[in-house]
């Protein structure tokens, strides 16, 4: 797996950018990334929608390669952690959880994790609705009310829209970069690409497997 | 043989029809008399000769000479791809039973049957349902289906040409085979116009070795008048749509001079475009004229059609919605706009005008560039020689295969091996392995090949006594919402914002609209005001002018049955039959493609090469159909520049292609029997397109129809929304875990088949091979060149990978959506 790594200067903090779908921070020694949308192939398996296995140990095995490079202390997670109910994929989650003890995990709740109490207290994390890590503001949406911070958020599953010559046309995830507020692109590989919303003034920072450049 | 003619049922029958002035056909009596001795069959004849008296009167004789071998409830299934014929032939079959004296009750059963009559049905069904295929597979997923069908004697498929090439006819040719299970001493009589392909589409019918099989063919024939309508001057260069406005005035004059006329465009996009071109040219034709197709609400078609059949309409123009359908009385005159693409496709329409048997049908081909005018002089010649496009059957659709087990599932439960052994005797499913079906039962049962058994996945579970059935009520809700084999383009419903619905509309097309902006749909020009759970409110319009939509699915090839005739009118070109009056019509332009270039012979195929200031240019004329051209041209791109690296760019019609470059093109006399050789076509044709990307397109339909995603209906609020994924994504996925899923390599056989039309590359290969290639040089376009490089179809070749793809199209000057 190649880490490809944008270093971008926001608010006097140094955020690197990478090509797998999560942002380093030096500072706070974390990872922040979004939309992870644990047990979306278990629900989907639950409604009999077969789909492998395979999807969400891709997604771990990508999350531990990004937590080892990094040597990160801390994992930031701006919403949609779980998709739906509790399935076996949370048991599956919770197992790989167990080889990083000392890993804190943050989750900003998102619309999607609508796990009861009582499960998350399960997992040991610091759930919140937002958190002030300043100068930044993580939310799982960025809402009119956030308009006065900087805030990071997820939960649009942001893409671009290049195109080409003669009718080429490449979708690409990517992060969107504003001077008021950084949009995650979906952690997961299962999720989709809304190219279509996107703020005002916005630089997109697009990845492939390989790479990362700014659009 | 006597007995039965001399038997009750027939006389009555015979004195019925006599009573009424009417004989039997030759091919009606000889149905009536196979089917008493037991026979299943095929009856060949075309619309309105009586096809649907020859199986329906065959039962109804039968069952009067024989009452006792029928027991009480259905007797005879009548399955028919069209819904909205089943109305008029039940009526016409209840006016007969009624007027022969017999208690009969005779329903149709269909999406649109209220709940009441349903629930009704299965308390007791009537002697004679009239349904669809989707709607056996729905009356198969119910509880205790069995009971339904136990008696029935007979199932006709109506219209099994309009089956056989598509997934609909598997959903066929699979509830056959549960019906036979059911009734193992069911007769099985096909209905169908001529075909290319009348015996297998016989033998597709009727696989099963132990039936005694016939085939009636009816000797009536159509007799069909073509009139091509020839524009005031010819254009020696010629481009495609150009002639539209000015043929205008020559079809108004027709219109007149009929009662009620059928005008055929291709797309939904012209018919909205002729529409309006028509009402402004004659502004006394409001009320009148109508615009009928796919994509207009179901009351205002039905609306339509309820006046066509009383003759207050004047003019309607349509698509393919009205290729087929209940026969109107008043339509004796048809008018096709622009190619027809198919012989089938403009024999049919044809026959829509002067139904009745000994009537001639009237059509008047409006040729929208003049190069179409070869169509007509190569149509007439087809028409004459009978030769007309096969259909042919699909195989090993193993979408609908899980849908069809999961269906069982849903509905009485299913042992494995008896449905292996039922379904391996169909024709779509001769050639399943044993791999192949273990797959698809661990597909429904365990969701495909995974790492571990996933303890949740409780689609198809296994009983105790060995059954395999659906326990969940939600998916079996979820399934039954998903039964059938046509899935629709992702559509918006149109309404208006002070309520009204207007039609359907493709939300790739919607989507590219602001609010504000202006589109035409059904005739109206109308206003976007905003779109909301996938409905677009919208207001009338002032604007003079609109976009009109266009369909995705608009663009039909031509077929190569009707390339061949093209091939041989134009090569005879230079020298017109005396009677062949559109071939001397195009004189000039024929002249001129001589003097300047070539006309290419039946033996010959052409290439030019001209350079202009755009740079330089390559076209050559295969006439094997967009299709095929795609393909072709991508290849010729990739043999290029394997020479040379060179980038082009791409544009295709149904005549040939053209690869413009801005350097020179490396084609010479040396080289270019090597490249268009036949040696490792397959090989670099897959090298040539991206056919991953195809085949991802082609994922689309099988998705859905195998429940992997799940539909959202048009206009209902979103439900199941966390079940929502899109088929790009999964394709993607099994791409990358599940490279041996059975659902991904049917994708990539749909566009071997269907997209790259293999088979008909191959000849079209090995016929240029036997050519004398030609290769002229010109220093401007040519009347065959023109149209090509007017038409807007383009694409680009391109060989690199993603990283360098995306650099280079950043160094191009991209831009951001």
């Amino acid at each position: 797996m190649i880490i490809a790594e944008e270093h971008i200067k926001v608010k006097g903090e140094i955020l690197v950018l990478t090509n797998h779908r999560a942002i380093y921070w030096k500072r706070e020694n974390a990872l922040i990334l979004s939309d992870i949308h644990i047990g979306k192939t278990g629900h989907f398996k639950k409604h009999g929608i077969p789909m492998p296995d395979a999807i969400l140990q891709k997604d771990l095995e990508r999350l531990k390669a990004l937590i080892v490079h990094f040597k990160a202390k801390k994992l930031v997670v701006v919403g949609d952690l779980f998709h739906a109910e509790a399935n076996k994929d949370m048991s599956t989650f919770k197992s790989w959880l167990v080889q990083f003890e000392n890993l804190k995990i943050i989750l900003i709740k998102g619309n999607h994790d609508r796990l009861s109490k009582q499960l998350m207290s399960d997992f040991n994390f610091q759930v919140e609705t937002e958190l002030e890590l300043s100068p930044f503001l993580l939310v799982h949406e960025h809402l009119e009310q956030h308009n006065e911070e900087f805030t990071i958020s997820g939960h649009t599953h942001p893409g671009v829209l290049i195109k080409g010559k003669g009718r080429q046309r490449i979708k690409l995830p990517c992060y969107q970069v504003t001077n008021k507020q950084i949009i995650l692109p979906a952690f997961s590989l299962f999720t989709g690409l809304n190219a279509r919303s996107e703020p005002k003034n916005v630089a997109a920072y697009a990845f492939t497997e390989t790479s990362i450049f700014k659009l | 043989m006597s007995k039965f003619n001399d038997s009750i049922g027939l006389q009555l029958i015979t004195n019925w029809m006599a009573e009424k002035g009417q004989a039997p056909f030759p091919f009606q009596a000889k149905t009536w008399q196979r089917y008493a001795n037991g026979y299943s069959g095929m009856v060949v004849a075309p619309t309105g000769f009586g096809k649907t008296f020859s199986v329906f009167l065959g039962v109804v004789i039968d069952y009067l000479n024989h009452p006792e071998n029928y027991p009480k409830g259905l007797k005879l299934l009548w399955v028919s791809p069209l819904r909205s014929l089943a109305k008029d032939l039940a009526k016409a079959m209840e006016q007969a039973v009624n007027e022969i004296g017999l208690d009969w009750s005779i329903q149709v059963r269909n999406g649109d049957t209220p709940t009441n009559v349903r629930r009704k049905q299965e308390r007791l069904m009537p002697d004679v349902l009239l349904t669809t295929p989707e709607t056996m597979h729905l009356l198969f997923s119910m509880k205790k289906n069995s009971r339904f069908f136990k008696g029935v004697k007979c199932v006709a498929i109506d219209e099994w040409h309009e089956l056989i090439g598509n997934k609909r006819g598997i959903l066929t040719e699979l509830a056959i085979s549960q019906l036979r299970a059911y009734s193992p001493k069911l007769q099985i009589w096909g209905i169908t116009a001529t075909i290319g392909n009348l015996e297998e589409a016989k033998a597709v019918l009727l696989p099963y070795s132990k039936l005694k099989i016939t085939q009636v063919k009816a000797k009536q024939k159509k007799k069909i008048d073509i009139i091509s309508v020839l524009p005031n001057e010819i254009e020696v260069l010629p481009w495609a749509g150009h002639l539209g406005g000015k043929m205008v005035d020559k079809i108004l004059p027709i219109i007149e001079a009929h009662t009620t006329t059928l005008i055929f465009t291709n797309t939904r996009g012209q018919a909205e475009l002729w529409y309006q071109l028509l009402l402004n040219a004659n502004p006394e034709l409001a009320g009148l004229l109508a615009i009928h197709h796919g994509s207009i609400s179901k009351e205002l078609r039905n609306w339509i059609e309820d006046s066509i059949s009383s003759g207050y309409l004047k003019a309607v123009v349509c698509t393919s919605s009205l290729d087929l359908g209940v026969d109107f009385k008043p339509v004796d005159c048809v008018i096709q706009i622009g190619s027809a693409k198919g012989i089938a496709r403009f024999m049919q329409r044809a026959g829509r005008s002067g139904h009745s048997p000994y009537e001639r049908s009237k059509i008047y081909f409006i040729p929208t560039h003049s190069l179409e005018l070869v169509e007509v002089a190569a149509l007439k010649e087809a028409v004459k020689q009978e030769q007309i496009e096969t259909r042919d059957p699909m195989v090993l659709t193993f979408d609908v295969l899980v849908q069809f087990m999961v269906t069982l599932a849903v509905g009485m439960g299913f042992d494995s091996q008896k449905l292996f052994n039922q379904i391996k005797e169909t024709h779509a499913f001769s050639y399943i392995t044993e791999d192949e079906w273990q797959w698809c039962l661990h597909f429904i049962t365990k969701g495909g090949k995974t790492l571990s058994n996933y303890e949740e996945f409780h689609k198809v579970i296994e009983d105790d006594d060995g059954l395999y059935n659906v326990k969940s009520r939600r998916i079996s809700m979820l399934h039954r919402m998903n039964i059938g084999a046509i899935v629709s383009e992702a559509n918006v419903m149109v309404k208006f914002f002070s309520g009204g619905y207007i039609g359907m509309i493709e939300e790739f097309f919607i989507s590219k609209l602001k609010p504000g902006d202006s589109f035409i749909l059904a005739g109206r020009i109308l206003e976007l005001v905003k779109l909301k759970d996938m409905t677009v409110l919208v207001k009338r319009s002032k604007a003079k002018k609109a976009v009109s939509p266009s369909w995705m699915g608009g663009r039909l090839p031509l077929t190569s049955h009707l390339s061949h005739f093209l091939r041989l009118k134009l090569s005879d070109a230079l020298e017109p039959g005396r009677l062949e009056k559109e071939l001397r019509f195009l004189n000039p332009l024929i002249l001129r493609q001589a003097k300047y270039s070539h006309i290419p012979k039946a033996d010959e195929f052409l290439i030019e090469l001209i350079e202009t200031k755009d740079g330089h240019h390559v076209f050559m004329y295969p006439f094997e159909g967009r299709l095929v051209h795609e393909v072709f041209s991508a290849l010729m791109a990739y043999r290029l520049s394997k020479l040379k690296p060179l980038t082009f760019t791409i544009a295709m019609n149904d005549y040939g292609f053209e690869l413009l470059s801005d350097q020179p093109i490396p084609i010479s006399e040396e080289n270019i029997t090597l490249l268009l050789s036949k040696e490792n076509l397959m090989d670099d044709v897959i090298a040539s397109i991206n056919a991953s990307e195809m085949a991802s397109r082609k994922f689309r339909d099988i998705a859905v129809i195998a429940g992997l995603v799940v539909q959202t209906q048009p206009g209902t609020r979103k439900n199941n929304k966390s079940l929502q994924s899109s088929s790009g994504l999964i394709f993607r996925v099994l791409e990358d875990y599940e490279k041996d899923n059975l659902l991904l390599r049917q994708a990539y056989s749909e566009v071997f088949n269907q997209q790259l039309e293999e088979v008909r590359l191959q000849a079209a290969f090995e016929r240029i091979s036997k050519s004398k290639i030609i290769i002229k040089h010109a220093k401007s376009f040519t009347p065959l060149s023109f149209p090509l490089k007017v038409d807007s179809l383009r694409g680009t070749m391109s060989n690199e990978n993603l990283d360098k793809r995306i650099q280079r199209i950043k160094n191009q000057a991209f831009k951001i959506d």
